[in-house]
């Protein structure tokens, strides 16, 4: 097991280019386009591209409480409207630490990519950082807002509200959980193949995360907002 | 420490739960400790237990839909037999026992009888026919086959430890809230469903990674098989709808924990969103059900008529018309519930246009059939069987398409005659056809046809008996979920349908005598080619049972039926293909992070029923450290050496050349 | 990743063959990639202040300003996924932009059509109690929805 693999130990094709597993050395890359030519696709294609339909399904799973909320925002009962509990400076905050953080991830992916170590792991913790950053905001957020009797039981637009928002702020939770993971992966196996894949994931992970906040700032707190 | 558990828990005082759950307790217990005793374990530990090999979780999915076939069809005979005895009287069952069992029916057969046997042939099957070694995540599908049996396992302990939910098979806000349900019985429904929905999910993601990115060599979109299409649109559908369901349980269970006001009908809440939101996951999820089985029809009836597939290329049209549009149809589900005309007049025209590519499918199964030299085997029946009784389900589908119907008709039991009509006939008729189809290939030896025809005449029968009384008792103006009646026109029918469970009673039994029959007589039985049906597509071409690696070397596909092409060259020549250059296989390791996690997930379902917080906390930590020890392992797959590749495969090639040979010299004869 | 290191091995050039979402390119120098990136940044850092900003114009006409804040969020996805996800429309993405495009249409008709029932079928309500009704009815005690503002 060696630490960091040298470029020329990643690029040797042997044995069956059709083989399964999830196999460190990246040998035997198949020339398949997918389009039924050449077999099989390589590992690398065949990961990233699950893991890109199971973000899709993640991105319908927001979908529902998208439309839960849509249709639920009117049923404030007799607790507080948006307007009164949104403060915006806090979440113009909150997107730019994410913003950020997705810039950060994708420096990343570049360290990845040149195979350099103290690159990778200083733009990770980085990430880690200002994505720790938004969750701590966003924590603060809701405790505020349970503090002055505007919890998600009081009407259902807070409960709505709690859960998208809860839902997106879970997922950055397990984002930083899954980067903790990969830095400690990349520090002690090095570039192996399959674990610079499960890191291309992770990069794919954060920055959908990124999109579906675009979507949250906009359709909750800036829609929310206009009175 | 134990949250809500007590001791009450357990139904001492209700004999009929009590006695059936201590039955299937002593009979698992009994077949573990024999498993034990007889030292089998090592063997279905390394095996079947840990193994990532697709036809192996494959069979393990048909095997627990199996188990749970028969405990959903059990719930089915209490109900047909309390309805037999409750005219006029409170019957056998109390109501809350009644309503338990018509829900744990309806939850066991779609998600533990119909889907893991669909997800277990799609499995098994579409690896096979891509001409592949195996899906595209293998550990994943394992982790996805236990998730599953973890869901199965929560409802089946619902029956000895708690209740299960009343509300019926959709938990509908307020009954299911924890004002007028405060029991366990919706909590084990819901953790249940969201833990299975997460491995149904996660298996979804695998099948289309498998389909749209590894394929023999040459096998273009459109040269896979009618199965791989309709496999390809049934799992994008899961993709599409299991998150809505995971998110709208995920709701109720805020609701019922923490207090949330989602459904809950006071303070803004909407129980009708409820509805929206599950039947936009539950319409596409008939058609999850029924697209894999459209695939085995179509394998089947080419396969025994001898001919391609009719209009392969408008099959596979219809089947992603289907796949649209059943996610624009949903509103049907609840068309009485109050939105207004406009909404529902395009609700029920997208419902209607879904009987056209339907129709198209049966046409080409019946042009398939036109000209072709037809063997009627037990697939081929259950086929045929299909055919004439889902065109009945599928006419009074579009009847119940109309709203003005729909409203008449509506909650009655021509409602649910329908739905059985549509569901039995395609899911299980659909099962069973690709469950005799691929036996042979899976196990090596084919099932036998006297008891396997002998259960299709009995089940269609009784099926047939049951709904068409169903269908009458609804005109008569039954609503469904009654415990008791006193109208004495439904008597007669009544008695007719319980006659007709019966019948299906001896179906069910004369399958299981199949099954014990062909393993007892699996000499006579033995498929020594591969080939035992003249099949057309690739899995045919390899031997039976697969070699783990499945292919020696991947197939070349040069067109539509890979394999029919290859086998009709072969006849033509009397030889067999050019023998490959026989190279080392690599494959995956076992891995037991499947069933650890299953039990992990067990474990959270278990403790977040009960309100036993550390024990899903531990739940939770032991489930994240399984992940990050299977991520850390540095050995994940072994190697095949050549010699043992060229070995297997040569035992089957010379097999298929006496075969070739003998047919050679009685055609010559 | 060195697959471009594979590729040039092998004399295929990337447009025959497939990309993975998210992959970078890695004929690109790091340089270039980092260029790649901060376009996104610059643009999507834009998007979002004009977001924020119009929310509180007073200039302009108020029913145009959800319309905005949408077009600025589609925009500011698309910015995303162009320079963050690498999705591209070229031929190598097929894939990935057809998996994509069933997401949006299954989102659109997820949120469009719950949308459209509810607000629906909330109009045909009967008309609201009055608010001195028992807080326990199980009416809501309010019209529960305005429609969308979408």
């Amino acid at each position: 097991m060696s630490g960091a693999a040298s470029p020329a130990s990643v690029t040797v094709l042997r044995g069956d280019p059709y083989h399964l597993g999830h196999s460190r050395d990246g040998h035997g890359e198949s020339r398949a386009t997918g389009r039924g030519t050449g077999g099989p696709s390589p590992k690398r294609i065949i990961v990233a591209y699950g893991f890109w339909i199971f973000i899709l399904s993640d991105i319908v799973m927001f979908a529902s409480f998208f439309a839960s909320y849509a249709v639920l925002q009117g049923g404030v009962s007799d607790g507080p409207t948006g307007p009164e509990i949104f403060d915006l400076s806090r979440i113009a905050i909150e997107t730019a630490l994410l913003l950020l953080s997705s810039f950060t991830c994708g420096m990343a992916s570049l360290a990845l990519s040149a195979r350099r170590m103290l690159l990778f792991q200083t733009a990770m913790a980085v990430t880690f950082c200002l994505g720790a950053g938004f969750v701590a905001l966003e924590a603060m957020e809701f405790y505020d807002l349970i503090q002055r009797n505007a919890g998600p039981s009081r009407s259902a637009f807070l409960s709505s509200f709690f859960t998208l928002v809860g839902c997106h702020g879970l997922h950055v939770s397990i984002g930083l959980l899954w980067l903790l993971t990969m830095m400690a992966q990349v520090l002690a196996k090095g570039f192996r193949s399959d674990i610079v894949r499960r890191t291309l994931c992770f990069a794919l992970f954060w920055h959908a995360l990124d999109i579906v906040w675009v979507g949250v700032f906009s359709v909750v707190y800036l829609m929310g907002s206009i009175t | 420490m134990l949250g809500k558990l007590t001791l009450s828990a357990i139904p001492l005082d209700q004999p009929v739960p009590l006695v059936a759950g201590a039955v299937v307790a002593l009979i698992v217990l009994g077949v573990i400790a024999w498993v034990v005793i007889a030292g089998h374990l090592p063997y279905l530990w390394r095996e079947w237990i840990t193994s990532v090999d697709h036809k192996r979780i494959g069979a393990m999915y048909c095997i627990l839909a199996l188990v749970m076939l028969i405990r959903g069809f059990s719930d089915a005979i209490l109900m047909r037999s309390q309805h037999a005895v409750a005219y006029k009287a409170g019957g056998y069952l109390p109501p809350e026992h009644y309503d338990q069992i018509f829900s744990a029916h309806g939850v066991i057969m779609i998600f533990f009888g119909a889907m893991p046997f669909m997800i277990g042939l799609m499995n098994f099957a579409v690896p096979l026919q891509l001409g592949v070694r195996d899906v595209a995540f293998p550990t994943l599908n394992s982790v996805s086959f236990w998730l599953t049996a973890s869901g199965a396992l929560l409802v089946n302990v619902s029956l000895v430890v708690g209740e299960f939910a009343r509300t019926g098979w959709w938990p509908a806000p307020p009954l299911s809230e924890v004002t007028y349900s405060p029991g366990v019985g919706v909590d084990y429904y819901l953790w249940a469903i969201q833990i299975s929905g997460v491995g149904t999910l996660l298996s979804g993601v695998n099948l289309v990674t498998t389909i749209l990115k590894m394929r023999a060599p040459g096998m273009s979109y459109l040269r896979m098989p009618m199965f791989c299409w309709t496999a390809l649109a049934s799992n994008l559908l899961i993709i599409a709808a299991f998150p809505i369901l995971t998110a709208t349980l995920a709701m109720l269970i805020l609701d019922r924990y923490l207090g949330f006001h989602f459904f809950t009908d006071s303070h803004g809440g909407n129980s009708m969103m409820f509805m929206n939101l599950f039947w936009a996951w539950g319409h596409p999820e008939v058609y999850i059900l029924a697209l894999p089985a459209y695939g085995v029809f179509s394998e089947v009836i080419s396969t025994f008529s001898g001919k391609p597939l009719f209009a392969y290329r408008s099959m596979v049209m219809a089947t992603m018309a289907i796949f649209i549009l059943s996610f624009m149809v949903w509103l049907h589900h609840f068309f009485t519930m109050g939105p207004g005309g406009d909404v529902n007049g395009v609700f029920a025209i997208t419902s209607m246009i879904i009987a056209v590519p339907t129709g198209v499918k049966i046409f080409d199964w019946l042009f398939t059939m036109y000209g072709g030299r037809v063997r009627l085997t037990t697939a081929m029946l259950w086929s045929l069987g299909f055919m004439v009784t889902f065109v009945v389900g599928g006419a009074t589908g579009v009847l119940l398409a109309i709203p003005p119907a729909d409203f008449v008709l509506h909650n009655s039991m021509f409602l649910v005659a329908h739905f059985h009509n549509v569901m039995v006939s395609a899911v299980l008729f659909g099962a069973f056809a690709g469950y005799t189809y691929w036996f042979p290939k899976a196990f090596g030896f084919r099932l036998d046809e006297w008891w396997g025809k002998a259960a299709f005449w009995f089940g269609i029968t009784g099926f047939v008996i049951v709904f068409g009384c169903f269908y009458w008792l609804g005109l008569l103006g039954m609503t469904r979920r009654m415990q008791h009646y006193d109208v004495a026109d439904w008597r007669p029918w009544i008695l007719i349908s319980a006659f007709g469970v019966v019948v299906m009673f001896v179906g069910l039994v004369c399958q299981v005598v199949q099954l014990v029959v062909s393993i007892r007589r699996r000499d006579s039985l033995r498929d020594v080619t591969g080939d035992p049906w003249d099949g057309r597509s690739l899995e045919w071409a390899t031997a039976s049972p697969p070699p783990v690696f499945n292919f020696a070397a991947l197939p070349e596909v040069h067109g539509e039926e890979a394999y029919w092409a290859i086998k009709s060259r072969a006849r033509e020549q009397m030889r067999l293909r050019e023998e490959p250059a026989y190279e080392p296989i690599e494959m995956p390791l076992n891995s037991p992070t499947g069933f650890i996690c299953a039990f992990f997930s067990t474990l959270i379902g278990f403790a977040m029923i009960w309100y036993i917080w550390w024990l899903a906390a531990a739940g939770f930590l032991g489930a994240f450290v399984t992940f990050v020890v299977f991520a850390w392992r540095d050995t994940v797959e072994y190697e095949i050496p050549a010699s043992e590749v060229a070995k297997v495969n040569r035992a089957n090639r010379s097999t298929r050349l006496e075969a070739l040979h003998g047919a050679g010299q009685r055609r010559a004869a | 990743m060195s697959h471009a290191d594979h590729a040039d091995a092998e004399g295929l050039d990337r447009h025959q063959t497939e990309v993975a979402p998210g992959e970078e390119f890695a004929e690109e120098d790091i340089g270039k990639g980092i260029r790649g990136y901060l376009i996104g940044l610059a643009l999507a850092a834009l998007l979002t202040v004009c977001s924020f900003a119009i929310v509180h114009a007073k200039f302009v006409w108020a029913p145009a300003v959800p319309v905005a804040v949408i077009v600025f969020a589609i925009a500011q996805m698309g910015v995303h996924l162009v320079f963050f996800l690498h999705i591209t429309t070229g031929p190598d993405n097929i894939n990935n932009v057809m998996a994509l495009a069933f997401g949006v249409l299954f989102v659109v008709l997820l949120i469009g059509g719950s949308v459209w029932i509810m607000s629906n079928m909330n109009s045909n309500m009967m008309p609201a109690m009055p608010p001195s009704s028992s807080p326990q009815s199980s009416q809501p005690s309010m019209p529960m929805i305005q429609p969308m503002r979408h």
